[in-house]
C-alpha cells in the first residue's frame, strides 16, 4: 500500500533515563480516554492499557544490574502492520499528522490487527466495560465508550489535537502550524519527571524534531520497517540495544 | 485560498475526530452516535455527557506530600485531574495517585454518612446524633483526648490540634513521615529553626541516601532532579533497592538496608580528612566521633559500600560547586533523629545551609489559633513511640482518640500491635472520607468531605526549598452526606463551649492566608500559589548538640536477612489504598491474583533455598507476611524487598484481599533520646510457605 506523505508528523520522544516507572501516565491515559477500571489486572493480555510501562533490565547480576522503564503507547507507525490487515478499513493511516485511527463502530472484532501489531499496542474488549456505581460520572466527553467485541488503542489523545486546532483558529493562529506544547497527549502532560516530549517531528521549531535526531534516540524494532512515530532516548547503550534485535557483534545505534 | 484550505482541513479534522473515535464537539459525537446506533449502542454502555469545559484548582494530598492540581470539569462535573503549572511544588506534574484523584470522589469505599458501631456492625446515623455522641464522650474524657492526623501541611490538622490543646491535652500527633525526624534533627541536634528543604533544581551534585525522592516525594521533586541533570548536574542514589530514583540516577550505590546514615558518616569522615570543617561548637567532638567509629573499613563492613567508593563520593561532593545531600527512608518514614542528622551533617560540612542549590530552611507558619501548637511542636511528638508506650503500659491510653486523614490501623510498623494500641483507646473516632481499616474499627465515623468537596490548604510540604501556600475552594459540593473536617471540628468545639473564635473552616483559611500575607482571592480563583524565598534566621547553629547515639553504627551486614521495604505511590500510600484507576498500573512482578511478590537477588534466593515464584513467609519479631519470590538483581544480597500498600482488609474490591501487608513485619527498633522511634529494616526469617 502506498504510504501517505504528511506535512505534520506527531511524534513522541520518551527519555527513558528520566522515567521512574511511576505509572502516572497509564492512569492519566485511562481517565482521559474512558477505559473502565478493573478490580483484577494480573493478566496483562486481558486488560486494556493503551499506555503500558515495561520494566527493562540489563540482565546483569548484582551489583552490575541496571533497571529502566519503557512507557509504550501506540507507535503510530509510518507503515502500520495493523491497518493493512484490517478487512473492514476500521483502522487507517491517512490523516494529516500521521495518527493511526481506530473507528470503533466499524470494527468487527476479528483481531487481525492485534496479531499484526509487533508492539502489542492493541487491546480487545472481551467484556462490556463496567463502571462501579457513580464512577460513570467521571467519564470525559472525549472518547466514546467501547462495547464488547471492539479493538481499541492509543490515539495520541487525538481530541486534544482537535481542541488545539480549534483554539488556534479562535486566536487567529495557523492551526496547521501549532506552537510547541499547544497539543500534547494526557500522558505527556501529567508525567511528573518530564520524561516524555511531544510535538511535530517535521517541525524544526519543535523539541522532538531535534531530540529524534540525537544519536541516543532510537525506535523499537526499527529493523522491521514499521517506521514508528515514537522515539525513545537513552544514553545507556544497553537500553538502546534492547530496542531492536541486534546481532551479537553488531554495533548499537548511537555507539 | 488560505481560507479554503483551512475550511477543508477543519472538515477533515471533523471526520478524523470521528475516525479516532475521539470526540471533541457535541456535533461530531451526534454524527458518530447516529452511525453507530445500529451496531454498538447498547443501553448498558454508558453514554457520554457534554457541557462547557473548565478547570478548577484543587489539592492532592493522597501521597506523603501535598501539591496543586487542576480538575477538569465538564458542565460543572469533575472528570479528571491535570497538573497545575503555577504550583512550584509540583511544577505541573502529577503523581499516580493525583492522576486518579477525581475518580475517588465516587470510589465504592467512600463513607456515605455518619456511622456508629452497633455490636459487630456499623449503622448509619444523623450528623446531629454523631456530633452529640462525640460531645458527650469528650466531656467525660476531659483532657484525655488524643488526635492523629495525616494532613501534615493542612490547617485542618491545626484546627484539630487547637481543639485537643483547648481541652488541656498535648497528645496531638501526626502520622510518621520524613518531616518528623528531619525537623527533630534540625532543631535538637543542630539547634536550628524552621523546616529543611532542598534546592535540587539548582544543585550540580545531588547525593540521595535512602529516600526514593524521584518517585515518592511528589511530582515536583522528580522534575527538579531531572532539571538539575539536564544542566550537567549529577544524581547519585545510595540504597538497598534499585528503585525509581535509582532508575533515573547517574549511579546506584547499593548499600545494606538501613545503613545509609552510616554511609553518610563515612563520607563525613572522608570530608573531614580532606580538611572540611564547620566553624561551630561541637565540631571537634563530631570529628572524633566519626574518626573513631566510621573509618572507611568500618563503614565498608557495615554498609557493603567499598572504601574506594566512599572516597569517590566525598571527592565528587568536594568537586561540585553546589552539592546537596538528602537522607530519608525508602518508605518515607521510620528514620531516627540521628540518622536524619547524619545526612544533614554533610550539608553542614560542605557549607550548604541556606545556599542556592543546597539546603534551604523555610520558616514555620504561625498558628491561626492562640494556644494551638505550631507545626514543629506537632512534628516533635512521635506517634509510634506513643502507641508503643500504650502497648507496653508506659503511656496511658487516651479516653477518646480522634483520627483525621490517616489510617494508623493499617500503616504503622508492626501493624497488628499498633492496631491493638489504638483499640485500647476508650472511644475511637474516625473522620475518614473512606472506609479504611481505622474507620472499620472505629466506634464512630464522622466522615469528612473529600479534599475536592470543601475548602482545603497546604503550607510548604517537607522538602520544598521555598515557602509555599495553596488554598482551594470546593470543586463540587459533597457527593455524600459529609462535611469538611475543619467544619466538623469547629462545630464540636462550639458544642463544647471551646469556641475557637472562627465560624467556618473557610474563615480559618482566610486567616492563615492573611497571616502569611497571601492574596486570598488570587489563591482561590487562579490556583496561584503564594511563595516566599525567605529563609529562617538561625540563631545559633552547632554541630551535634546532643550526645551521640550509641546505636548509630550498629546496624548493617551481620549475616542476617534484612527486610528492605519500598513504597510505590501507584499502589497506594499510608493513607490511600489502591484507587480503582490504579489497579492497571500494578505490574505482574508485583501482584498476581491474590499474591504479592517479594524481591531478592539470585544469590539470596539460593542461600535461602527458594526459586522464582516460590511462596514464602517472611517473619520478624513483630509479625509476618507472605509473598511469592521475584528474582530481581536490583536488591542487595541478604535483603528481601517488599512493597508496602498491599493486604488491605477494608476499602473496596480494588484493593481488599490483594497480597499481605508488609507493615506487619516492620519492627520498632528503638526510641532515640529525642523521642523518635526508628523502624523500617528489621531482621527477618524467610521460609517456604
Ligand atoms: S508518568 Fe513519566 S515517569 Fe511515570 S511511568 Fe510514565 S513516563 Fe515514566
Ligand atoms: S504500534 Fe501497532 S497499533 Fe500502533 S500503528 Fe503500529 S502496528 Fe498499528
Amino acid at each position: 500500500m502506498q504510504a501517505h506523505t504528511f506535512h505534520i508528523k506527531w511524534g513522541m520522544v520518551i527519555d527513558i533515563d528520566k522515567c521512574t516507572g511511576c505509572g502516572a501516565c497509564m492512569v492519566a491515559c485511562q481517565a482521559e480516554n474512558n477505559v473502565a477500571p478493573v478490580t483484577e489486572a494480573s493478566n496483562k493480555l486481558r486488560t486494556l492499557s493503551w499506555m503500558l510501562v515495561y520494566q527493562l533490565s540489563n540482565k546483569q547480576d548484582f551489583p552490575n544490574h541496571d533497571v529502566a522503564y519503557l512507557p509504550r503507547p501506540c507507535m503510530q507507525c509510518g507503515h502500520p502492520s495493523c491497518s493493512t490487515v484490517c478487512p473492514v478499513v476500521a483502522t487507517t493511516k491517512d490523516e494529516e499528522g500521521g495518527i493511526v485511527s481506530q473507528v470503533y463502530p466499524r470494527c468487527i472484532g476479528c483481531r487481525y490487527c492485534m496479531a499484526a501489531c509487533p508492539y502489542h499496542a492493541r487491546y480487545f474488549n472481551w467484556h462490556d466495560p463496567v463502571w462501579p456505581e457513580g464512577l460513570d460520572k467521571v467519564l470525559t466527553p472525549f472518547t466514546s465508550v467501547r462495547p464488547r467485541g471492539v479493538v481499541e488503542k492509543c490515539t495520541f489523545c487525538h481530541h486534544r489535537w482537535m481542541a488545539a486546532k480549534e483554539k488556534a483558529r479562535h486566536e487567529g493562529h495557523d492551526p496547521s502550524h501549532l506552537a510547541e506544547d499547544a497539543y500534547i497527549p494526557a500522558c505527556v502532560d501529567i508525567c511528573p519527571t518530564g520524561a516524555m516530549h511531544f510535538g511535530d517531528l517535521l517541525n524544526p521549531e519543535h523539541e522532538v524534531h531535534k531530540l529524534s535526531k540525537s544519536p541516543y534516540a532510537f525506535r523499537l524494532l526499527e529493523k522491521l520497517g514499521t517506521d514508528p512515530q515514537v522515539y525513545y532516548y537513552s544514553k545507556r547503550e544497553w537500553v538502546r540495544r534492547q530496542g531492536d534485535n541486534y546481532l551479537k557483534h553488531e554495533k548499537t545505534k548511537g555507539e | 485560498m488560505k481560507k479554503m484550505g483551512l475550511d477543508r482541513r477543519s472538515f477533515i479534522s471533523f471526520l478524523a475526530g470521528g475516525t479516532g473515535g475521539i470526540l471533541f464537539t457535541p456535533v461530531v459525537w451526534k454524527l458518530l452516535d447516529d452511525a453507530s446506533i445500529w451496531s454498538q449502542n447498547w443501553p448498558w454502555i454508558p453514554r457520554l455527557s457534554y457541557g462547557a469545559l473548565d478547570r478548577k484548582s484543587a489539592l492532592c494530598k493522597l501521597g506523603p506530600d501535598a501539591y496543586g492540581v487542576e480538575v477538569l470539569t465538564v458542565g460543572g462535573r469533575p472528570v479528571t485531574a491535570y497538573g497545575n503549572e503555577k504550583d512550584p511544588a509540583s511544577k505541573g506534574g502529577v503523581c499516580p495517585l493525583g492522576a486518579a484523584s477525581v475518580q475517588l470522589l465516587y470510589s465504592p469505599a467512600r463513607v456515605k454518612s455518619p456511622m456508629k458501631k452497633d455490636g459487630a456492625s456499623m449503622v448509619p446515623i444523623s450528623w446531629d446524633e454523631g456530633l452529640s455522641i462525640l460531645k458527650d464522650k469528650i466531656k467525660v474524657a476531659g483532657d484525655k483526648v488524643a488526635m492523629i492526623s495525616g494532613d501534615e501541611t493542612g490547617t485542618a490538622a491545626e484546627v484539630l490540634a487547637a481543639l485537643v490543646a483547648g481541652l488541656g491535652s498535648d497528645q496531638y500527633f501526626l502520622m510518621p513521615s520524613e518531616a518528623g525526624p528531619a525537623v527533630r534533627a534540625w532543631q535538637n541536634v543542630f539547634g536550628g529553626d524552621g523546616q529543611p528543604g532542598y534546592d535540587f533544581e539548582n544543585s550540580d551534585c545531588i547525593l540521595v541516601l535512602g529516600a526514593d525522592i524521584c518517585q515518592a516525594w511528589g511530582p515536583g521533586v522528580g522534575k527538579s532532579c531531572m532539571d538539575a541533570k539536564a544542566t550537567g548536574g549529577s544524581l547519585l542514589y545510595a540504597g538497598p533497592v534499585e528503585n525509581g530514583t535509582a532508575a533515573v540516577a547517574d549511579e546506584w550505590i547499593p548499600c545494606m538496608p538501613g545503613t545509609e546514615a552510616i554511609l553518610a558518616l563515612g563520607v563525613a569522615n572522608a570530608l573531614i580528612q580532606a580538611g572540611r570543617s564547620a566553624d561551630t561548637m561541637g565540631m571537634s567532638e563530631f570529628s572524633d566521633f566519626v574518626r573513631k567509629g566510621f573509618s572507611p573499613a568500618q563503614v565498608e563492613a557495615k554498609t557493603g559500600v567499598q572504601a574506594a567508593k566512599i572516597k569517590d563520593l566525598s571527592e565528587r561532593l568536594l568537586r561540585a560547586k553546589k552539592p546537596v545531600v538528602v537522607i530519608g527512608s525508602e518508605i518515607g518514614q521510620g528514620l531516627s533523629t540521628f540518622e536524619a542528622a547524619a545526612g544533614m551533617s554533610l550539608n553542614f560540612l560542605l557549607g550548604r545551609i541556606n545556599q542556592e542549590g543546597g539546603v534551604r530552611i523555610v520558616p514555620w507558619a504561625e498558628p491561626v489559633f492562640e494556644g494551638a501548637p505550631r507545626r514543629d511542636a506537632m512534628l516533635a511528638k512521635d506517634l509510634v513511640a506513643f502507641l508503643e508506650g500504650v502497648a507496653v503500659g508506659r503511656n496511658e491510653a487516651p479516653a477518646v482518640m480522634l483520627v483525621h486523614e490517616a489510617n494508623p490501623a493499617y500503616a504503622l510498623p508492626g501493624g497488628q500491635s499498633m492496631a491493638n494500641s489504638l483499640r485500647k483507646a476508650g472511644f475511637l473516632v474516625s473522620f475518614s472520607s473512606f472506609m479504611d481499616e481505622t474507620a472499620a474499627m472505629a466506634d464512630l465515623i464522622l466522615p469528612a468531605s473529600y479534599s475536592f468537596e470543601g475548602f482545603d490548604d497546604s503550607y510548604t510540604p517537607y522538602g520544598s526549598a521555598k515557602g509555599t501556600y495553596l488554598a482551594t475552594a470546593p470543586v463540587i459540593g459533597p457527593v455524600n452526606d459529609t462535611k469538611t473536617a475543619g467544619d466538623i471540628i469547629l462545630a464540636v468545639a462550639d458544642e463544647l463551649g471551646l469556641g475557637l473564635g472562627l465560624e467556618s473552616f473557610e474563615e480559618v483559611l482566610q486567616a492563615r492566608a492573611e497571616n502569611l500575607g497571601a492574596d486570598w482571592s488570587g489563591l482561590l480563583e487562579d490556583g496561584e500559589a503564594w511563595t516566599s524565598e525567605r529563609t529562617a534566621f538561625q540563631f545559633f547553629l552547632s554541630m551535634w548538640k546532643v550526645p551521640f547515639d550509641a546505636d548509630l553504627g550498629k546496624k548493617g551486614a551481620d549475616g542476617q536477612l534484612v527486610l528492605a521495604p519500598v513504597v510505590k505511590l501507584n499502589i497506594g500510600s499510608a493513607k490511600m489504598a489502591t484507587p480503582p484507576f490504579n489497579v492497571l498500573t500494578i505490574s505482574e512482578r508485583e501482584l498476581q491474583g491474590q499474591d504479592c511478590f517479594v524481591a531478592m537477588n539470585k544469590a539470596t534466593a539460593a542461600m535461602i533455598g527458594v526459586d522464582q515464584g516460590s511462596m514464602v513467609k517472611i517473619a520478624s519479631q513483630s509479625g509476618e507476611m507472605k509473598g511469592r519470590v521475584q528474582i530481581f538483581e536490583g536488591v542487595v544480597p541478604g535483603a528481601v524487598s517488599a512493597c508496602l500498600g498491599f493486604g488491605h482488609t477494608a476499602w473496596d474490591d480494588f484493593s481488599r484481599g490483594k497480597g499481605t501487608n508488609a507493615c506487619d513485619v516492620l519492627l520498632v527498633q528503638g526510641l532515640d533520646s529525642q523521642g523518635g522511634a526508628s523502624f523500617g529494616n528489621p531482621q527477618i526469617t524467610v521460609s517456604r510457605a
